[in-house]
């Protein structure tokens, strides 16, 4: 069974930040339960109020505003995978979507839940991240933008304050030189926890030199990680094998894995490199 | 390679009516509907919720153990430790209903008293007006272990000096074949070929955690209705909560799956005992992270062949030494270890072999009864030798085992001479033929690779335990039928196999059976359902049963129509003149013929498996099973050289099952069964760290998902020579026991090099890709088993 | 804490409970003898306890019956019975689709959720519509051949 808690079911945003602010730091908020209420059987966590935000209207939708990409917190992975707005300018994360747990969490779990959980092995960060995405967190002070990369912090710590809320999750719209994927190493084809995952995005000139590129990598940290060093060395060059391999190696180098019942670290680092190199390979084909 | 099915053997199987087609099971619809109400299901009213309070140690002593505060939790009704029970221990031995003597030793203790051997080994059981109370209760016990010295690895409990888990040692089972000349069997060998095999731990994993209810009644007897494959357990409860056999009553339920891991008593010993000590209703039910923790698992083995053979393939002698951990409690050990003996050499002809196994007691969680129990394990370790023998010759794998095979009228490796159908290579070249070309490879990194075993195994109990099975059959008034027989149905069809059994017999539809069945007291005693036993002995009581009900109404009939009784028949629910089908009568007018004349219309029937003595133990030769099913199943993998991923391409299971009583349950069977098979291959594994396990729920302990395995192609071959009813042989076990040694070997195809332990991880795949590059290996993770290099 | 009274639809019928928050929608619904809901992990990893929540498959040990105070909620004996059986119930039982029959109540929900959004799924529409209900017996094979035949068969009745 699970503990004891009080359950407070708000109508509005504006009454679950007052609902968070006058319990925090005690309160957590609770959508899609697919990690809460596991963690609260599990006895992980015992907080001593929950914030029913899964209904909330403020948290839903997904649209296109300014260039930019904006999905509401509570968006749930089922939905962002059946979304035409995400399968046209996002369709990496829909990658990641597809894969995510099995189709029954799919339709409870949230983009929000997903990325506050700060699991290394989330399956949302890596696409987000190689999309640039800021994450919108509300509390009675406001709201405040921060970085993905700046919000992520360790494992299941997040930059994500007591009191505050995940209420939306944006993007600049991708270039049209631009291209993403997305792949996943599990002990299964399907509901299976990351041994590692990984995203690239790249922008290309017509030329086929590289503008921009975005690696970030899952469950080879205690975060989800950008692999700056890798990313760098592929600017102003355009993806040859030889430079693609190179970034591989870099992006391998940058993580900081650990054995457990998964894998061991090696594993990790050695298919990190392959994963790296197979998907930029595929986004230079793409973006030709 | 092409391969080319085998041309069978004219078999002419008789053309039946309900025998041999793939009906709608019986249970079918109540499942698909929800209709059909489980152990977990049942209520009582003024029911108590019970909770058992574990160890969390692998290897203690109990320094102090203290219940008073959780007796005094409002709503905690009653608190049971050892010290209330005196002498409660668990008898889980082998021989079940028949009588035979236990091994001593065999018994664990109900409730751990001074000294808990594995974590999760039971101390306190709670019974309280709700769960939620009996779960606070587990919180308010308190324990003070002071940690003892544990053993965790088999190799290393053999060990002088190592701990020991029971006295005098940690040896709890020995078996040994001998047979022929070894020695001169290597001598004339041109290869000796060597290889040791591993295989993890296992979890069942059935998606029905354990549960059930007890009550007292008015006359004193304690019922519990529970899913049991065993409900002969009830004496062994009796005895250790201390009442008389008769006043124990198992009310066995429709399973939500078992395999094994509901062979030894599960929750209906605390039940019985809360039951007893409040005399209230208890109901029970484990969490998946409790059912994880408190049943057994398949014995891990460490399997070491040493084969002599000719140019040609042919095994001139074998040395195999199995070692099994048997875990902190005996259960089933002694037993599986026997199976996986006198498995060992598989399905060949050898004639000079000698067996050693042994295993070893530590404080890793018990192990016990697992679908293909011990045999499978065999086949994993067999099997892959027989392709690292056709490797090191030079030779096709299927041609090896071609001059190898046993054949019908051969001797096994206890000497037993093979009495049914053998048709290893039919089946094994109708599995190879149905894989096909491989597949062509995506990309360079990813190697296809094909791969089939073959294997024997048994069905039926040993025949030294004296194996008999009951079963009622009567006709009712209106031409109905009814079976009584306590068979436990898990969910592979049991139930409805000897329905359609009874249908064939008395020429009735097969909705015009019903069965009551699992129930200690009310229906007759069918023996457990294990060893891929029900189809042969209980169907072989209905079969015998209905039989005798049929011959009482052809006698009847025949007075009737003035025509000899072989002269009739049944079906379509009346009885008819052969040769003048317009003369007929219907079942219920005849058996109200038989009614008024005071014929019997119902037969209870006692069927006995063959009987054999023990064998020496220094040689274990002489016959020990009634009969063996062969068969053969063959996968294709793609393995992708650089992540390591496997991915199971094609997958074909082709079994002689003697005679398929219901075609479509045994497609489920052999899908099913190799579902097992091939999670066991890739995927599944208990870890367990210093008696800790490390997949404590079905998050971590992975089963394959239905985007895991290929639809396997069934293939099913009815020699008609099996000893179960119209010939049929059992497949219950036999479906899972070839298709996790065929994935090992289609993945030495794909790489080139081999893997020799179980699971087949991606982080094992890049180590033999290392090992056989000669590059420096990866790392294994932490949490893999400890390989020290010594041997069995 | 305290009990609320919670209203379930349930099936096209209401209930209306007090139930403590922290009872999953899972227990919520055994008590009130929805035993076709099976418990098989509590943790989402299983699929048998699965009904529709406002018609998409949910695991229901994952929500808090709190949170589906009003909504509307079919579990597998809403969707028919042994007298009239539903045709994806129908198709399970004629396939062989169940033996142990535990996962079958959560699998039946997936499938229908899966018919009702895609009337004619390819085997791989099926496999991912499934990923999230084990089972242990079977394999998987004959659950896709009853999703198959249940898609037929759907198809024919509505005269397609």
């Amino acid at each position: 069974m699970l503990p004891e808690f009080n359950l407070l079911t708000p109508q509005t945003l504006a009454e679950a930040l007052d609902m968070l602010a006058e319990s925090a730091p005690d309160a957590v908020p609770l959508a899609g339960g697919t990690n809460l209420i596991v963690d609260l059987r599990d006895r992980r966590q015992c907080p001593a109020v929950l914030v029913n935000v899964a209904e909330l209207a403020e948290l839903r939708g997904i649209r296109q505003e300014n260039g930019h990409v904006v999905m509401g917190g509570g968006t749930t992975i089922a939905e962002m995978l059946n979304d035409p707005l995400i399968a046209q300018h996002a369709p990496v994360l829909q990658d990641a979507a597809r894969i995510f747990a099995n189709p029954l969490v799919r339709h409870r779990a949230t983009v929000a839940g997903n990325l506050v959980y700060g699991s290394p092995a989330a399956n949302t960060p890596p696409p987000l991240l190689v999309l640039d995405a800021e994450v919108e967190l509300a509390s009675q002070a406001g709201v405040r933008r921060v970085p993905l990369d700046d919000f992520l912090v360790g494992v299941r710590e997040t930059a994500c304050r007591p009191a505050e809320l995940l209420t939306a999750v944006r993007w600049p719209t991708p270039a049209q030189h631009s291209a993403a994927a997305f792949r996943k190493v599990g002990l299964r084809k399907s509901d299976a926890i990351a041994v590692l995952n990984v995203a690239v995005r790249v922008t290309q000139r017509a030329d086929g030199v590289c503008e921009q590129t975005r690696i970030a990598l899952g469950s080879v940290a205690p975060r989800v990680i950008r692999a700056r060093a890798a990313e760098e060395s592929l600017l102003g060059q355009p993806l040859t094998e030889t430079a693609i391999a190179e970034a591989a190696r870099l992006a391998a180098e940058a993580t900081r894995c650990i054995s457990d019942i998964r894998g061991s670290a090696d594993y990790r680092r050695r298919v990190t490199e392959v994963l790296v190199r197979r998907l930029l390979t595929q986004v230079a084909g793409e973006v030709k | 390679m092409k391969y080319t099915a085998k041309p069978l053997p004219k078999v002419e199987l008789p053309e039946l009516r309900q025998v041999g087609k793939p009906l709608r099971r019986v249970d079918a619809l109540g499942k698909t509907t929800g209709t059909t109400v489980y152990s977990g299901d049942f209520t009582m009213p003024n029911m108590l919720h019970a909770k058992v309070f574990r160890s969390r140690e692998p290897s203690a002593r109990i320094k102090r153990l203290d219940v008073s505060r959780a007796r005094a939790l409002p709503g905690v009704v009653c608190v049971l430790t050892a010290a209330d029970l005196p002498d409660a221990r668990l008898v889980t031995d082998m021989p079940g209903q028949t009588g035979q003597k236990r091994r001593a030793g065999s018994d664990a203790p109900v409730l751990a008293s001074d000294v808990v051997r594995f974590a999760g080994e039971p101390i306190a059981l709670i019974a309280a007006e709700t769960l939620a109370v009996a779960e606070q209760a587990l919180d308010l016990v308190e324990i003070e272990y002071e940690p003892l010295p544990g053993v965790f690895d088999p190799l290393a409990a053999l060990q002088p000096g190592a701990p020991v888990v029971h006295e005098p040692d940690n040896v709890v089972a020995r078996w040994k074949i001998r047979k022929g000349d070894v020695k001169a069997g290597f001598a004339v060998a041109d290869v000796v070929v060597e290889n040791t095999f591993r295989v993890p731990f296992i979890d069942h994993a059935y998606i029905e955690p354990e549960s059930g209810v007890a009550w007292m009644d008015g006359q004193d007897v304690i019922n519990i209705r529970v899913c049991t494959q065993v409900v002969e357990h009830f004496r062994s409860i009796a005895r250790a909560v201390g009442v008389p056999h008769n006043k124990i009553h198992i009310q066995g339920t429709l399973l939500g799956g078992g395999f094994g891991g509901k062979e030894d008593i599960t929750v209906e010993i605390f039940l019985a005992l809360l039951a007893k000590h409040t005399r209230r209703p208890v109901r029970l039910e484990y969490t998946r992270e409790e059912s994880i923790l408190a049943h057994s698992k398949r014995h891990p083995f460490i399997i070491t062949h040493r084969t002599g053979v000719k140019r040609n393939g042919r095994i001139t002698a074998a040395e195999i030494k199995m070692v099994s951990d048997s875990g902190a409690y005996l259960y089933l050990s002694p037993y599986v270890l026997l199976y996986a003996t006198i498995a060992a050499s598989g399905p060949y002809r050898v004639d000079h072999l000698k067996v050693d196994s042994v295993s070893a007691a530590t404080n890793n969680p018990f192990t016990s009864a697992f679908r293909g129990f011990g045999a499978a394990q065999a086949a994993v370790a067999y099997e892959q030798q027989m392709d690292e023998i056709a490797k090191v010759l030079g030779l096709d794998p299927l041609e090896v085992r071609c001059v190898n095979y046993l054949k019908t009228g051969d001797r096994n490796a206890t000497g037993q001479e093979i009495k049914s159908a053998v048709w290893l290579e039919e089946a094994a070249t109708r599995a190879l033929e149905a894989l096909g070309e491989k597949t062509p490879a995506p990309s360079d990194a990813v190697k296809i690779g094909q791969g089939f075993a073959s294997y024997l195994q048994s069905y039926g109990r040993i025949t030294w335990f004296h194996d008999t099975s009951r079963a009622w059959v009567g006709l009712e008034l209106d031409g109905s039928v009814v079976i009584r027989c306590g068979v436990p149905d898990l969910g592979a069809g049991q139930i409805n196999s000897l329905c359609q059994i009874a249908a064939e017999v008395l020429g009735v539809g097969l909705d015009d059976v019903t069965i009551y069945s699992t129930d200690s007291a009310l229906t007759p005693l069918a023996g457990t359902t294990t060893a891929t036993r029900q189809l042969y002995m209980s169907g072989n009581a209905v079969f015998h049963a209905a039989g005798a009900v049929r011959e009482s109404l052809l006698e009847r009939a025949s007075k009737h129509f003035e025509e000899p009784p072989d002269g009739l028949d049944l079906a379509e629910g009346r009885v008819f003149v052969k040769d003048d089908p317009e003369q007929s009568l219907p079942l219920s007018e005849l058996a109200a013929m038989c009614a008024a004349g005071g014929l019997p219309l119902a037969n209870l029937y006692l069927f006995k498996a063959p009987f054999t003595s023990t064998l020496d133990p220094e040689g274990l030769q002489g016959d020990v099973f009634p009969d063996f099913t062969f068969g053969a199943h063959a996968v294709e993998v793609a393995v992708d050289t650089e992540t390591g991923e496997i991915t199971l391409l094609k997958s074909v299971g082709c079994h002689d099952v003697g005679r398929a009583i219901n075609p479509a349950a045994v497609v489920g069977q052999i899908q099913g069964g190799s579902a097992q098979g091939l999670g066991y291959a890739l995927m599944e594994e208990v870890i367990v760290e210093e008696g800790i396990i490390r997949t404590p729920s079905l998050a971590e302990y992975l089963i394959p998902t239905a985007m895991d395995l290929p639809v396997t192609q069934a293939i099913i071959l009815e020699s008609g020579s099996g000893v179960g009813p119209f010939g049929a042989k059992g497949i219950g076990e036999p479906s899972l026991t070839p298709a996790a040694p065929a994935v090992a070997n289609a993945v030495a195809d794909a790489l080139g090099v081999r893997i020799p332990d179980l699971p087949l991880t991606p982080d094992k795949v890049l180590a033999a890709l290392d090992r056989a590059a000669g590059r420096e290996a990866v790392g294994a993770a932490a949490c893999e088993t400890d390989d020290d290099g010594s041997e069995a | 804490m305290q009990p609320k009274v919670v209203t379930l639809n349930v099936n096209g019928r209401q209930h209306y409970v007090a139930l403590m928050p922290n009872v999953t929608l899972l227990h919520a619904l055994r008590d009130l003898g929805y035993t076709d809901v099976k418990s098989g992990c509590e943790k989402g990893d299983c699929g048998a306890c699965a009904v529709l929540l406002n018609g998409a498959p949910v695991n229901s040990c994952l929500v808090l019956a709190w949170q589906a105070d009003g909504a509307e909620i079919v579990t597998n004996v809403g969707l028919g019975t042994m007298d009239r059986p539903h045709v994806i119930q129908e198709a399970f039982a004629d396939a062989g689709a169940a033996q142990c029959g535990y996962c079958t109540p959560g699998m039946v929900i997936s499938a229908k959720a899966l018919l009702d959004r895609c009337p004619h799924p390819t085997e791989a529409e099926i496999r991912e519509a499934i990923a999230g209900n084990l089972c242990r017996c079977t394999g998987y094979g004959q659950i896709i051949e009853a999703v198959q035949l249940a898609a037929e068969r759907m198809s024919e009745g509505s005269g397609e």
